[in-house]
Order: structure tokens, then sequence, then C-alpha cells
């Protein structure tokens, strides 16, 4: 993954997934078998001390654990600071963390409350107890407009008192309220309960001392906390005795050691290695994926393996490459609100004539995922129910049953179609750098062959979303480099904000087909405000199977996340991140 | 981009002059010289015969992929490709492999030598035509008109003629293009008036002062006429949403001409200045040939060996200019074979995929090379004191 588009999105006021649609290609051992979530249990037991080395190919957008949107970014925080919830490495579900148990949701779903640990201590030189306050102040501060984390506005947005800090009114939200030293209560004004607690395990829930932060806070410098910033979890940025990061050196090293004040006993991380060194900005992810494989205690940062280094680490090094399993899908969003892809029936011939394992080829073949057949990805609750890997299976899904494509079932399709489409002239915007050039072409000629004219653009991927794909304006008929992923292992922020017709905007616009079906987004809304887990789980599958049928795109990957390691380290991955989960890995 | 002094100072005398003297003795013409001395000069030849093959290939292109039984150079085939995605090296259905999208190298460096020729040829002829206008105007008319145009192509040729390409090809990439013609239009037509209006007061005020004839003031009014006619035209009989730059070729053609044309223009400029001197232009003037006479019947034609040397060393200046954009991802669609862009394709995967990058490189190497020899050998033939 090379930069992810991440600051750009968020400027945007765009939602867009922990994730590198930018990303790199990749592949490896092929996965055509059941559920690809599977990840192996993290070995019990690695080699305490030393130092671990992770090679960025970007850097760290924002180094305040409040603001960052970065998905390389997230195993660092994840170390550093303790939020309220956490992933174990091979699960998908949360785990308490900060919190001593699950959050408590009110019958109605509108209040959510979280008690945490005692005896927690901050890291130097604050030094004194974690206390619910903390909690609070750490998310109220990330509502701020200064802290651009891309995310708090859809996840926090019903949080009562959420409207004045964003706009910077408050400083204080009232919906948060700490109740003694140890719970903190959440109050909400929609049904959103069950979202915000998934979401509790974002970097935003993690404790910050109002009474030292405020003044940095204050401060214009948007990074001025993120310099100065406390720890909670096992390590720490080398900071001074006033608390100023001496470890950071921005765009090029964050230098990590142990944190003074951790106490593995009221943690589930191990905590294996001493220190760890992150070195930003090593563009050429060719070299850098062959210094990992042949080097020493070094990892993959925030970077894939390009397709033809993902050959190579696979055949040469299979020991040293491991893959993350699917956090989300890649589909071709196709347009509804632009003829001829208003008629569903013409979506659904392109769709079934799509050839959907030559689009994955383009980013490294069948080793990189199973080709999607719906729009809940692997891990995922509702997964099996939705058919799992297969998909929906009857007559009326036959249009996606071929993932080579067919024909056959395209002219069916096109028979049933209001309008001839033959000659028609269809609007293209897509990345002009591989691999979603590359994708973008293979089904420009896929639908050539159907007898489309396609008129096809090729920008910067920023360029893409911001002034093609988000901008219903722009009535652009076909998006072949769009894709969401997870911020948490929720169902629901899979479909809900790019599916529902409620979520479109003018601009920074995520419902790329504009799909706007009024039997979808009831279902869309009345789940979301149920609080059962079941009951959840088995209305996402119904909207999911009624969003397949209304044909809004091409689902054609849900891709694993490769990574590289050195052969004298004992790598663990983590679900959550996609990537390495640091505090579970280890030098041999 | 070389400037070309090169030929600036071996040109001092006009070749054609020099020929004629020759033609007195052995009653020979011009041309009929000129292919001696090329036809001795096997290097040039073999450069010509290259050309003229390639030229027949582009022309012929399906007919030659159909004869070696390649596909469609646009067709993706994902059969071609191994199953990580890497494409597949030279075979018998593949000659010279397939690229990352399985599609047939062997088509699109055929195919690709359309794209190269097209722009080169169009983009030459373009700043050719222009540089030859504004270099016999600044040459010929001297005082403002040489000091207006002079110093207008020291600005442009004082552009960084890579980065200006790379901005305005990138920004005219995007949705139809740039300078829609219906704005353009109008600007064109206040233009052309100003020009009209500027240049009958200049007239008139040298008319007083009796250093111009009424010549001058009609050519300002043909001139600014010439303008808001094309501005007219490009206001009313346009389509509505109608770009005057294109995305894709036209782009590369207009940065190539634009960027172009004041390197021909300085070399006419020096040449007429120097010939406008000369016995049989005073014979003309003193005969009462008008100024256009002069210009296209007596300097024009003494122009056309420099004309032909510079346009031949411009084409593969051109094709490289083209390849160099598409490298850098501003030129036609990629789907449309270029070899550029299939050198930058090529560029990631080139530890797998060899004949990716071998090919369309060659190609380019070939082509630039039998140009530039031709130029040479043009050069020497018709020059043929700058010999060796």
């Amino acid at each position: 993954m090379s930069r992810s588009p991440m600051r750009a999105f968020a400027l945007a006021g765009a939602l867009l997934l922990v994730l590198g649609l930018a990303a790199c290609g990749s592949s490896s051992n092929s996965s055509s078998s059941g559920s690809a979530a599977s990840n192996p249990a993290p070995p019990t037991q690695g080699k305490k001390g030393g130092d671990l080395k992770l090679l960025f190919a970007g850097e760290i957008d924002y180094i305040d654990p409040g603001a960052t949107y970065y998905s390389g970014a997230f195993p660092m925080f994840q170390s550093i600071v303790r939020p309220l919830y956490g992933y174990l490495p091979d699960k998908t579900t949360v785990t308490p963390d900060l919190a001593a148990s699950m959050p408590q949701i009110s019958k109605d779903n509108k209040t959510v409350t979280v008690t945490i640990k005692k005896g927690i201590k901050f890291g130097p030189p604050v030094n004194r107890e974690i206390t619910a306050a903390d909690v609070k102040y750490g998310i109220e501060r990330s509502f701020k407009p200064k802290l651009t984390n891309g995310y708090v506005g859809t996840y926090f947005a019903h949080v009562i008192g959420f409207d004045q800090v964003s706009k910077g009114k408050a400083l204080h939200a009232s919906g948060i309220t700490a109740k003694g030293k140890y719970s903190l209560q959440i109050k909400l004004d929609a049904p959103e309960g069950f979202t915000v607690a998934q979401a509790l395990a974002l970097p935003n829930s993690a404790p910050v001392p109002e009474s030292y932060a405020a003044k940095f806070d204050a401060t214009k410098d948007p990074a001025a906390y993120g310099t100065h910033q406390i720890s909670s979890g096992p390590y720490m940025i080398k900071n001074n005795a006033s608390g100023a990061l001496t470890g950071y050196k921005a765009g090029k090293e964050i230098d990590l050691v142990r944190n003074p004040n951790w106490d593995p006993k009221t943690d589930f991380r191990p905590a294996y290695v001493n220190t760890m060194t992150i070195k930003e900005n090593n563009t050429d992810t060719s070299t850098a994926t062959r210094q990992i494989l042949n080097g020493q205690s070094l990892i993959s940062g925030d970077f894939q393996p390009a397709a033809t280094d993902l050959k190579l680490a696979l055949q040469k090094f299979p020991n040293q490459t491991k893959a993350a399993p699917p956090g989300g899908y890649r589909y071709i969003a196709l347009n509804t609100k632009v003829k001829p892809f208003d008629d569903v029936n013409v979506r659904k011939a392109v769709i079934a004539a799509s050839d959907r394992t030559a689009l994955r080829l383009t980013r490294g073949g069948a080793v990189i995922g199973d080709v999607a057949t719906h729009f809940i990805p692997p891990g995922f609750d509702g997964f099996d129910a939705a058919g799992g890997v297969k998909g929906f299976q009857g007559p009326e899904f036959d249009f996606m049953s071929n993932i080579n494509g067919s024909m056959k079932v395209a002219q069916k399709y096109l028979a049933k179609a209001k309008e001839k489409i033959k000659g028609k002239t269809l609007l293209l915007v897509a990345d002009n750098s591989d691999p979603g050039k590359s994708t973008a072409q293979v089904i420009q000629q896929q639908l050539q062959k159907l007898g489309f004219n396609v008129k096809a653009r090729f920008v910067d991927h920023a360029a893409m979303y911001t002034k093609f794909c988000g901008v219903p304006k722009a009535q652009v008929a076909v998006c072949p480099n769009v894709g969401w992923f997870k911020d948490f292992y929720e169902t629901g922020s899979m479909l809900n904000p790019t599916f529902n017709g409620k979520s479109i905007i003018p601009s920074g616009n995520v419902n790329w087909p504009q799909l706007n079906d009024p039997k979808v987004n009831s279902i869309l809304d009345k789940t979301n405000s149920l609080s059962d887990p079941a009951q959840r789980t088995k209305g996402w599958v119904q909207a999911d199977r009624d969003i397949v049928l209304d044909a809004p795109g091409i689902p054609w990957v849900w891709d694993k996340e490769y990574v590289v390691e050195s052969k004298n380290v004992q790598g663990v991955i983590n679900n959550y991140n996609a990537g390495w989960d640091l505090s579970f890995s280890s030098v041999k | 981009m070389s400037t070309g002094t090169g030929i600036l100072q071996q040109e001092e005398e006009p070749a054609v002059a020099g020929a004629e003297s020759t033609a007195e003795i052995a009653a020979r013409s011009p041309l009929e010289l000129f292919w001696r001395r090329l036809r001795s000069d096997k290097v040039a030849l073999v450069a010509l015969v290259v050309i003229v093959l390639l030229i027949l290939t582009a022309i012929f292109a399906p007919l030659v992929t159909k004869i070696f039984g390649t596909p469609n150079p646009q067709a993706t085939n994902a059969k071609a490709l191994d199953s990580f995605g890497t494409p597949t090296g030279p075979s018998s259905i593949h000659p010279f492999g397939v690229d990352q999208l399985g599609r047939d190298v062997f088509s699109r460096v055929i195919y690709g030598a359309r794209i190269s020729l097209e722009v080169a040829f169009i983009s030459t002829a373009v700043l050719l035509i222009v540089g030859i206008a504004f270099g016999l105007l600044a040459g010929y008319y001297r005082g403002w008109v040489d000091t207006l145009l002079s110093r207008g192509m020291d600005i442009l040729l004082a552009f960084p003629i890579l980065l200006f390409g790379i901005g305005l090809a990138s920004a005219c990439s995007l949705g139809n293009g740039c300078v829609p013609a219906h704005n353009f239009g109008v600007y064109l037509v206040i233009f052309g008036l100003v020009v009209m209006v500027a240049l009958a007061v200049l007239g008139a005020v040298r008319m007083s002062r009796r250093t111009a004839g009424r010549g001058s003031l009609y050519a300002a009014g043909i001139v600014g006429l010439v303008i808001v006619a094309l501005g007219l035209v490009s206001r009313f009989l346009t389509g509505k949403n109608t770009a005057l730059i294109q995305p894709g070729l036209g782009v590369v053609i207009f940065v190539i001409s634009i960027t172009g044309w004041p390197y021909i223009a300085r070399i006419i400029r020096g040449q007429v200045l120097s010939m406008r001197e000369k016995e049989f232009v005073e014979a003309a003037r003193s005969l009462g040939a008008s100024n256009t006479r002069i210009i296209f019947r007596e300097i024009l034609p003494n122009l056309v060996a420099p004309i032909i040397v510079y346009a031949t060393l411009v084409i593969p200046q051109n094709i490289l200019y083209e390849a160099a954009l598409s490298y850098l991802g501003v030129g036609v669609d990629p789907s449309q074979p270029s070899w550029g862009a299939m050198l930058a394709d090529a560029t990631p995967i080139f530890s797998t995929a060899w004949w990716f990058m071998l090919f369309p490189g060659l190609a380019l190497l070939v082509t630039v090379l039998a140009f530039n020899l031709l130029g040479d050998g043009l050069q020497d033939a018709l020059n043929p004191r700058t010999g060796k």
C-alpha cells in the first residue's frame, strides 16, 4: 500500500475506511476453499527483547491518536495507547482493553455504558492512574474540527453534543459523562448504541489526560498534543521529562521504547520486543521488500509487496510471507442514476458478462483472495448466512454466480432491457496508475465487447474520488477502482454507508452507485436500530441479498493483505489491522 | 530539443544558389544533384528504407498483424497470464510476448508506430507552418514586428518545456479537455479587433512618417480579420462542450507544437535576415515586386533545404517527446498502444517481463535513429560544402 489517501478523504469530508484502494497488487498460496478469514492463533511464546524495525513506504499521517486515520499507523497506536476495546490477533470480536468488561447497551440502543479497569497508569511524565474522565476527554477532543480523523462523523455523530464540539462551539460533549472514577456513559440521540460500542476499538477512545493536554489542544497547531503525547500502552514514543517527543522525526523515523508504567497483568498484550524503530518513506517498495526478505529484524510497515515482488516472496520466501484475511470488498460501481444503468437489467447484464477472474489477475490472481459475490466480506457476521464465498444461490442470482462471466446470461438480461445498449456511451473514470489502471482497462474491454462505447478517463487516485466518483453531479457511469474496507468488524458498517440512499451527499459521496432503493434503505435503517446481535445479523444478510439483486456494481475480490518479515522475526498478524500486531510479534 | 543552431551556421550560403552554379556546367537539375549525392550515402539510404517500411507498417498495421496472426492490440487476454497475473514471454502465438493485461506486444508495437508517426508528423507540420510563418514575418519586416515576435519566441524558449507539457497535458486530460471553444472564440474575436486597431494605428503613424506604404495597412486588416474569423468559427460552429484541446493525442500534439515552433522560427528568421539583402531580392524589389511576392517567390524557395533538414531532425525529437509524455502518463488513452506508455507500464515488471520493455524500446530506438541518420544524410546532400 502506498501512502493511504486518508488525508485527502478527511479533508473532503468523506469517510473511507482504513484502507489503501490505491494499493499495490498482490498475490499468494491459493485460497479457493471456504472462508478466507482464518488466521492462525498467535504462538503462545515469543522471545523477550530485541529491536524490531518496520519499513514504511509512506509516513504516518498524524502522530496524534485522536487524529490518525492511516491504516499503517494503527498497529503503532495499538501498542502505544489503550483504547476501551481491542482485538486479539486471530479474533474478529472485540476484547476489553482499557475497559474492564464488554459494553452495556441500553434496551433502546441509545445509551452505552463502559466500566474501565482500575490501577492502569499513564506513561511518563504524567504517571498517574487513568480514570473515566481521561477517556471522556480523549473521545471529546477527537470530535474537534482541528483533528481531522475522518471517521468520527460516521460513527459518533449521534453522540449528544457532538455537533457543538465538531463545530468548535464547545470543548465538551454533554452526552459523554464520567460516572465516578471508573464508569463512562455515552448517550445518543438515535438508536446507534451498537455501532458506537463497536467503534470504541478505534484509537480515539484511548485516554488523554485533560489537565496535561488542554494547553496543547488550545493551540492552533494540530500536532501539538501528538508531539507531546502520553502513552497508556506497553510502548511509548521516546520522550523527555516535559513530555516532548524525542523519538519522533517527522517523515523519517519513530523510536518506540517500553512504557515503564505499563503493567503486563492488566493487559492481553505480551509485548515481547524491547524497542521498535519505524523507518518512513521507503518509497521504492520493491527494494524495501527485498531488504526485509534478505535482512534481519525487519518487517513491512504500511505497504504490500507489488505483484511481481509478491510472486518472488511466495516462491522463494514462503515462510516469511504472510497474509492478513480480507477486510473489505472491491467492486466496480455502476451508477444507477446514469442511463442506461438506470435499468437494472442492463446492470445485471454487465455483471453477468464480466470475467471477474480476469479482473482479479490485475491485482495478482487467485492468491490475493476469493472473487467477491456479495457485499459481506469473509470474517464478518452474516458471511456464511449470505452463502459464504459462493454467495446467494437461486435462479434470480444467475447473473452473479459465474465468476468467469457468461455472455449467454448477459444476453438474457439484455433482451429484457428497455433500450438497446449498442453504441451507448459510458463515462468511465479510473486511476492513472497500476493496478487500478489495469483493472479499469480490463472492464473497459468487457464493456466494449457488450457493445458499449466507453469514454475512459484516467486520473490521479485522489482526483478520481474527489472530482469524479465521489461527486454525483459528475455523472460518472462506471467507477472501476472503488472499494470499502472495515474500521472494525461490524457488518452494518460495510453496507449502510455505501448502499443506503440516505447517505448520498453532493461531494465526498461513498454510495458510488447512488443506489436509492426504498426497500434496501428501510431494512438498513431498521437493522441499524436493533441491539440484538442475532437479529442484526439477520437484517444485514437480508439487506445484502436485496443489494445484490439491485446490481449496483460488480463485486470482484475480497482481497487479503500480504506482509513480509525477515527470517529472524516471528511476526503475528492481527485481523483487525489487516497487518502486523506489533505487541505480539517477536524477534527470534 | 536541440536548437538547430548547427544548421544555422552551416547554411550561411543558400544551398540552391550553390546548386545553380553547378547546374550551368553539368546541366543537371538541383533535384537530380541532390538525389545523386543522397544515393551515394549508403547510411542515409538504409535509413530512408527503414522509414518507408515504418510508414507502410503504420498504414497497413491491420494487414501486418493479420499476416503474423497476432490478435487485436487492444484485446486483453487473461489466459496469456500466469496464475499470479504476470505476463508470459515470446511464444508462437505471441512472438513478442504479452503485456500485463495479456495484450499482444507485437500487435501493440506495430500499432504503436501509428501513434508515434501520427503525432510526429502532425505536430511537425503544425510547428513548421507556424514557425516558418512567424520566422518569415520577423526576418523580412524586421522593426517592431521582429521585436514583438522575437520576444514572444524568447518567452516560449524560456519555458521549462517538459514541465509545461506535463502541467498542460494533465490539466487538459481531465473531463472534456481544456480551453472551451465558446469562451475562447469570444476572446479571439476581441483580440482580433484589438490587433486590427493597433496595427492600423501603427501603420497610419508609419505612413504619416512615410516609412511604410499602404500595403502594411492592408496586411494589418487581413491579419485582424483572420483572427476574428477564427474566433467566430470557434464561437459559433462548435459543439456546446467542445474543448479546443482534447484529452489524448490532441493534448500531445498541442504541447509539442506550441513549444516547438520558436526553434524553426529563429532559424528561418536568421536566414531571411541575411537573404533579404542578397542581390536577387534587391533585383526583385527594384523591378517593383510586392512584399508578398518577394517572400513567397524569392525567399521561401531558397529556404526549402534548411526546412527539410530541420523537419527530419525535429520528427525524431517529437517522437521521443510523445513517448516521454506518454511515459509520464499524460499522453494517449492507455488502451491505445503507444511506445512510451508501453515502456512506462513495463518498468515495474521489468525483472519478470523483459520482452515488454525490449520490443517497444527497440522500435523507438530504430525509428529515432533512422530519422536522425536520414536527417544527416539530407543535410550533407543539400549542402555539399558542409560535408565531410
